[in-house]
């Protein structure tokens, strides 16, 4: 036997439609590998471990819903969730509220308007650990320039201590947080009206739609898709956030600004590892849902 | 033009209508008033992080004021030399850089075989780049701590670089796939015909053509590289391995009332990220309309 059926078989076997197949599977498989081993492991991974009672130095042994039950008991998983969700919804709406009030604003023919616009990115340009510890710095009652502001000016004669006490601690850590976040929103939005065509407000004009109506009529459906994926995107990552808490409050005082991720980071270093997987397992119920939503929403916008 | 500017017939104080002039005169004043006082809110605390890195402690402690009386570099002084920040800085830029190019390379491959070929289970590995881009760090930092103990790479650099491509590979494929489907498949087409091989065609024809959405990926993935606390805080435990985030954290936990050096880090750490962006801003606007980026 010779080897020329063999290299003739192998031949018809590498088409260059396979050819092709094989090449585009080369491409992607890199990235799906480092995805699968970086993301969707781990992802499992921390389902598993939050179901063990496992320690620094010991694997541990599963414990079923011990460590749930556990957390459901504790009054500072219960500040974390009702935290984190006032943390989302209310700095959500004053995004959203900011985002599209200076969209709207830029969008006008105004003189000078890209120099605004590049002033209002400025937080988002801003790296998040640095624009949190500027505001830790801003609030404080000594050296802080939001007290110097507010008493010199007479607004407020006495000096307040942000971050330190309950009542102020969590509109504080809102405020840094919009002011770090609002950008991103605006800069969407403005996007989404930019892309809206004039003829549209033209037309509504014609029909006599005062600005209103008009803004129902053609501004709020075109920004519609947008707000609605910048929204659950926000969501997302707000309620995952960790610099911002900890670098501003480390979730004090006595929990009132305490979050999922910095309990979890909390109960690493305490070193019960079993227990802080639980902690950012039980908010992937709600994550999921979200994901399942925005996916759904994006890819839709993406075979468009 | 479109909504704010004329909300229907005002009446002047005589009770008549205002003309369409006023009108518009009055809605560009108010835009401008309102504009403006965004701006200052938005300036404000960069001043403060400025001018606290610039003052002396007998002014930010005792005295303070919103305009220093004398200008110092003391905190940057201290902050270079006792501190040694440019240390953990330098590591920020190994991490960066290595992550940068080892995602943008592979995400690159990866977008274009998404874009332009059909096979099996291309929805499927669509589907998980995207929520893998949508997986929070905060829910894998737990478990990749553990991996990387167990891979013998907990407190270095490179274990590092490794879990930090956990977000940055899924995010530069995401916005890639986005560029990528801009190019003209004609173009692609063309340079096969003129006997460019696939690979060719990818670095003759799509990458050059792509590249100011390859310059605001590696933009984008270099600012997140370079801004990664959590993953950095479970990871590093000795000094020599902080990252620039890392070792102003430990600022705050170890001094007392460190205030003007930590401001001078702020300052250090962020301008060169600054001034990249406002350099680049029209790629990061398209970018971040193109694939949305974590803000």
């Amino acid at each position: 036997m010779t080897d020329t059926p063999v290299f003739r078989r192998r031949r018809q076997w590498l088409t260059d439609s396979r050819r092709t197949h094989l090449f585009a599977y080369a491409l992607v498989v890199p990235v799906l590998l480092l995805i699968i081993g970086l993301v969707a492991y781990p992802f499992g991974f921390a389902i598993w471990v939050s179901f063990t009672d496992r320690v620094i130095g010991s694997v541990g042994n599963f414990v079923g819903l011990a460590n749930f039950e556990y957390l459901s008991r504790s009054a500072t998983f219960g500040a974390a969730v009702s935290n984190t969700i006032f943390l989302v919804v209310v700095t959500g709406v004053l995004k959203l509220g900011i985002g599209l009030g200076l969209a709207l604003l830029v969008n006008q023919q105004l003189p000078g308007r890209g120099l605004f616009r590049s002033f209002l990115m400025l937080p988002w340009a801003m790296p998040a650990f640095v624009a949190f510890l500027t505001w830790r710095v801003l609030y404080q009652p000594v050296g802080g320039g939001l007290n110097l502001v507010l008493t010199q000016t007479g607004i407020y004669p006495h000096v307040i201590d942000w971050l330190g006490q309950r009542p102020t601690a969590m509109p504080s850590v809102i405020l840094a947080s919009v002011w770090r976040g609002f950008p991103f929103w605006f800069i969407s939005i403005l996007a989404a009206l930019q892309s809206i065509p004039k003829e549209l407000y033209e037309a509504a004009r014609v029909d006599g739609a005062n600005a209103w109506q008009r803004f129902w009529m053609v501004t709020a459906p075109g920004i519609r898709q947008v707000v609605l994926v910048t929204a659950l995107l926000s969501s997302i990552w707000t309620a995952n956030a960790f610099e911002h808490v900890w670098l501003l409050t480390q979730g004090g005082p006595s929990d009132a600004t305490m979050v999922f991720p910095v309990l979890a980071y909390f109960g690493m270093q305490t070193q019960r590892i079993g227990e802080a997987a639980a902690v950012s397992v039980s908010m992937m119920p709600v994550l999921l849902v979200l994901l399942i939503a925005v996916t759904a929403v994006m890819q839709r916008d993406d075979e468009r | 033009m479109t909504v704010m500017s004329s909300d229907g017939p005002v009446r002047s104080k005589g009770g008549s209508v205002m003309s369409e002039r006023q009108r518009m005169i009055l809605g560009r004043l108010l835009s401008y008033l309102t504009l403006g006082i965004a701006v200052l809110l938005i300036l404000f605390p960069v001043y403060w992080m400025v001018i606290t890195s610039l003052k002396l402690p007998r002014e930010i402690y005792r005295v303070p004021s919103l305009w220093p009386k004398a200008f110092t570099l003391d905190n940057y002084y201290t902050l270079l030399f006792d501190k040694n920040f440019l240390h953990p800085i330098f590591n920020s830029l190994i991490v960066a850089t290595t992550v940068t190019v080892i995602s943008v390379i592979f995400s690159a491959f990866a977008a274009y075989s998404m874009v332009r070929f059909r096979y099996r289970f291309k929805g499927v590995i669509g589907r998980l780049i995207l929520f893998a881009y949508l997986t929070p760090g905060s829910l894998l930092f737990i478990p990749l701590s553990i991996l990387m103990a167990q891979l013998g790479l907990s407190n270095s650099l490179q274990g590092l670089i490794l879990v930090d491509l956990a977000f940055s590979v899924p995010l530069a494929t995401w916005l890639l796939q986005g560029y990528f489907r801009g190019v003209p498949r004609e173009l692609e087409e063309q340079g096969l015909i003129d006997g460019l091989s696939r690979m060719g065609a990818l670095f003759r024809i799509v990458l050059p053509l792509s590249a100011p959405g390859i310059a605001a990926v590696s933009i984008f993935v270099f600012t997140g590289a370079w801004n990664e606390l959590l993953f950095a805080l479970v990871l590093v435990t000795s000094e020599s391995q902080r990252t620039a985030p890392l070792a102003l954290n430990y600022l705050i936990t170890s001094d007392v009332l460190p205030w003007g050096p930590l401001m001078a880090g702020a300052v250090v750490s962020s301008l060169p990220l600054m001034i990249l962006y406002f350099v680049a801003q029209r790629f990061m606007v398209q970018g971040l309309t193109a694939g949305s980026v974590k803000g």
